[in-house]
């Protein structure tokens, strides 16, 4: 621990001493610009100073000239230990509650330990341990983070964006509007970028959203349309969304994704030959009509009071399916098959079965 | 309080068929002589070492069992064959509760036809015999003959009552003729191992054309299944030529299955579903139909589903003063209020993880 304060004073001496001696060299001593190295006994320690003759940069630290003495840096005085004090403290304790972050992080940097007053740990934790903290931790070095982005940074970005935007319509003014005068969504990105050219690649995709409620189809054509787009379909926000990035240009793939809409549009409205093949496996809901389920029924009614003479069988059927027990039960047995199987639903489902074998 | 709760567990005075709802949550005996014939086979394993440990059976009076115990009481037996599914999480008792409910149609009198673990049938079979009296079937010799022993232990004073009506062949040499008692034909079956699986299928027709007669030896049949979704699941056999066998293919799960069915009078069909045991189902697995499938669903439906939970605050008072009763927990914290609350915590007041429970106390 004693030999780490050394360091960190030999190196916060030195850059101390760095800077005086490369104003001093500049401005007051031209004397000292040939010499390479000085040796100097600073407190006991001697210390090896380089003197760099060309770069001479600095370090955002003000170091404030004693009164009118200028030259040589003082000696062990109590204004050097001030200013070596403030070089090893980190930024973070000089930061005000109220500072302006924005200039902190102006842009995406990484995570700077010493410049970010938050007390986070990040890591792994060895046995009957904590995760590690900030300090030289390189697994918040490694990940993204977003502090260059907080609110009032977004803020300040949107009022430098507000001169080039035009007015938002007033009469669209909430969301439904929205929806109902322009149902279909198309976005585009565009990129800032700075490389061998300033195309960005990923600036061509296009993607398209509509919602298949604003769109005019029937039934089959419903089914026929989220069938045919498969994964493009989200049935829980009843959305189709195409994307479009095989052409190298924006606007082809603009043009090719309203194409793909608008084939899609008039091929779920047509109805090939074929179709009338579609058997109970590709059916997208459960209809009891025709289902084992209702053959079961019918066999057990019709075993309960077995048919007379003269009665004819399709219009017994009729009568059966008719009855309002029979209706009850049908709406069960689709609600369990449609919905999934829920305590609620097997409830509702005993309560008919009951009710239509008088139990 | 604790004398009195004590007194109030046990109902041994009143007989079975009395059972309501006052009853619930108390315990009642099983006399070990019935045991014997009625549950040769059907008992859970962890049950019948309970009742070698306390030398007698004692089940709780559940709801569940009550429920299903009144449907059969109100039922028409000249309509046909009603269907009722017991389910339920693991370990809630569902087993348990067939068990009580055998046994009240036992007492009443009914023809058990109990098949104790449906999930047997279709796995960890040695021999598969190609069936002979129908290709494309497999035969599973051992485990029919087991069961037709236990069978006959069960309905033995039935089977000289009741007569075959058409003539079965077995072999060349070997045949059944019409009008022979059925005792006759589960013999065949015990004696002559190869053609148990076909004498099954026969006896399970036979009890089908005559449940529920009007004739003088009438009886009522109670078919009752635990695990009936292993009839519609998957096997874990394999044929020769190492393909899977389909459930259908077993000439048992084909007969069965056309048991099941309500074409019949005169009985009910008591089943459970169940999830230990069965094959490539997922653990959370415990619905109706997430155990049934498509297939069983639909052949099952219309069926009466009775739902079996955990314990209720009442129950687990009287199973836990049951085991205080019969100096189960030893270990002295268990004997305490707080070690009574540790046990509803860690069983969540499951009746088999609490019986897991208090056997290592």
């Amino acid at each position: 621990m004693i030999w780490r304060s050394v360091d960190l004073r030999r190196t916060a001496l030195r850059t101390l001493l760095q800077l005086q001696l490369n104003m001093a060299a500049s401005t007051f001593c031209p004397v000292l610009l040939p010499l390479s190295r000085i040796n100097c006994k600073l407190n006991g320690i001697y210390t090896l100073i380089s003197l760099n003759k060309t770069a001479a940069y600095s370090t955002g630290l003000s170091v404030k000239k004693t009164g009118a003495k200028t030259g040589l840096p003082q000696r062990g005085g109590k204004e050097l230990r001030r200013q070596i004090k403030q070089v090893l403290q980190p930024r973070t304790e000089r930061m005000a509650v109220d500072q302006d972050w924005t200039a902190v992080y102006p842009t995406a940097a990484s995570f700077k330990a010493d410049a970010v007053p938050l007390p986070v740990r990040m890591g792994y934790p060895v046995k009957k341990g904590v995760p590690p903290s900030k300090k030289g931790n390189l697994e918040l070095l490694k990940i993204p983070n977003f502090l260059h982005l907080t609110p009032n940074a977004i803020k300040k970005q949107c009022e430098a964006l507000k001169p080039f935007c035009t007015e938002w319509p007033a009469a669209l003014d909430s969301d439904e509007k929205c929806e109902k005068h322009f149902p279909i969504q198309v976005q585009k990105k565009d990129y800032v970028f700075a490389g061998p050219s300033l195309r960005h690649p990923d600036a061509r995709i296009v993607t398209l959203t509509v919602k298949l409620s604003s769109l005019n189809l029937d039934d089959h054509a419903r089914k026929k349309m989220i069938k045919l787009s498969g994964e493009r379909y989200n049935k829980d926000t009843d959305t189709l969304t195409i994307t479009a990035d095989s052409c190298p240009l924006k606007q082809q793939n603009h043009d090719y994704a309203m194409y793909m809409l608008t084939v899609l549009y008039h091929e779920s409205w047509k109805i090939e030959a074929w179709e009338k093949e579609k058997t109970r496996a590709d059916m997208e809901e459960y209809v009891w009509e025709d289902s084992p389920s209702q053959k079961n029924i019918l066999e057990t009614l019709l075993r309960i009071r077995p048919l007379s003479e003269q009665q004819e069988e399709g219009e017994v059927r009729e009568e059966l399916l008719g009855r309002e027990e029979v209706q009850e039960y049908k709406d069960s047995v689709t609600k369990l098959k449609n919905e999934g199987e829920t305590e609620g639903n097997m409830q509702q489902y005993k309560e008919a079965v009951k009710k239509l074998l008088s139990i | 309080m604790f004398i009195f709760l004590l007194i109030e567990i046990f109902s041994r005075s009143v007989p079975q068929a009395c059972h309501t709802d006052l009853h619930a949550g108390q315990y009642y005996t099983l006399p070990t002589a019935q045991l014997r014939t009625l549950f040769p086979h059907g008992l859970p394993y962890r049950f019948q070492m309970q009742i070698k440990t306390f030398n007698e059976a004692c089940v709780m009076v559940r709801q569940p069992a009550l429920e299903l115990i009144s449907y059969l009481k109100k039922a028409d037996y000249s309509r046909p064959a009603l269907r009722y599914i017991l389910y339920g999480e693991t370990g809630c008792g569902k087993t348990m509760s067939l068990c009580h409910a055998l046994h009240f149609c036992a007492t009443q009198g009914w023809m058990v036809l109990h098949i104790p673990d449906a999930h047997l049938w279709v796995k960890n079979c040695r021999e598969l015999l190609p069936s002979s009296s129908r290709p494309g079937r497999l035969d599973q010799p051992l485990q029919a003959s087991l069961w037709l022993k236990n069978f006959k232990t069960t309905n033995d004073r039935f089977l000289s009552k009741i007569k075959t009506t058409q003539r079965y062949v077995w072999t060349k040499r070997e045949t059944t003729e019409e009008g022979r008692p059925l005792g006759e034909l589960v013999d065949q079956g015990v004696a002559r191992v190869k053609s148990s699986s076909d004498v099954v299928g026969a006896l399970l027709r036979e009890l089908r054309l005559q449940a529920g007669g009007a004739a003088e030896g009438a009886f009522r049949l109670a078919v009752a299944v635990d695990g009936v979704n292993a009839l519609w699941g998957r096997t874990t056999l394999k044929k020769e030529d190492k393909s899977e066998v389909l459930p259908e293919e077993l000439t048992l799960v084909h007969n069965l299955r056309k048991m099941l069915r309500n074409d019949w009078s005169g009985g009910a069909i008591l089943t459970t579903l169940s999830h230990t045991g069965s094959l490539y189902k997922p653990r959370s697995a415990y619905l109706p139909m997430e155990l049934l499938g498509e297939e069983g669903f639909d052949t099952m439906d219309p069926f009466v589903p009775v739902p079996v939970s955990s314990y209720t605050e009442k129950e687990f008072e009287s199973c836990y003063l049951y085991y205080m009763d019969r100096h189960w927990l030893q270990h002295p914290h268990s004997q305490t209020e707080e070690g009574k609350k540790e046990l509803i915590f860690l069983s969540n007041r499951n009746p088999s993880i609490l019986e897991r429970l208090c056997a290592t106390l």
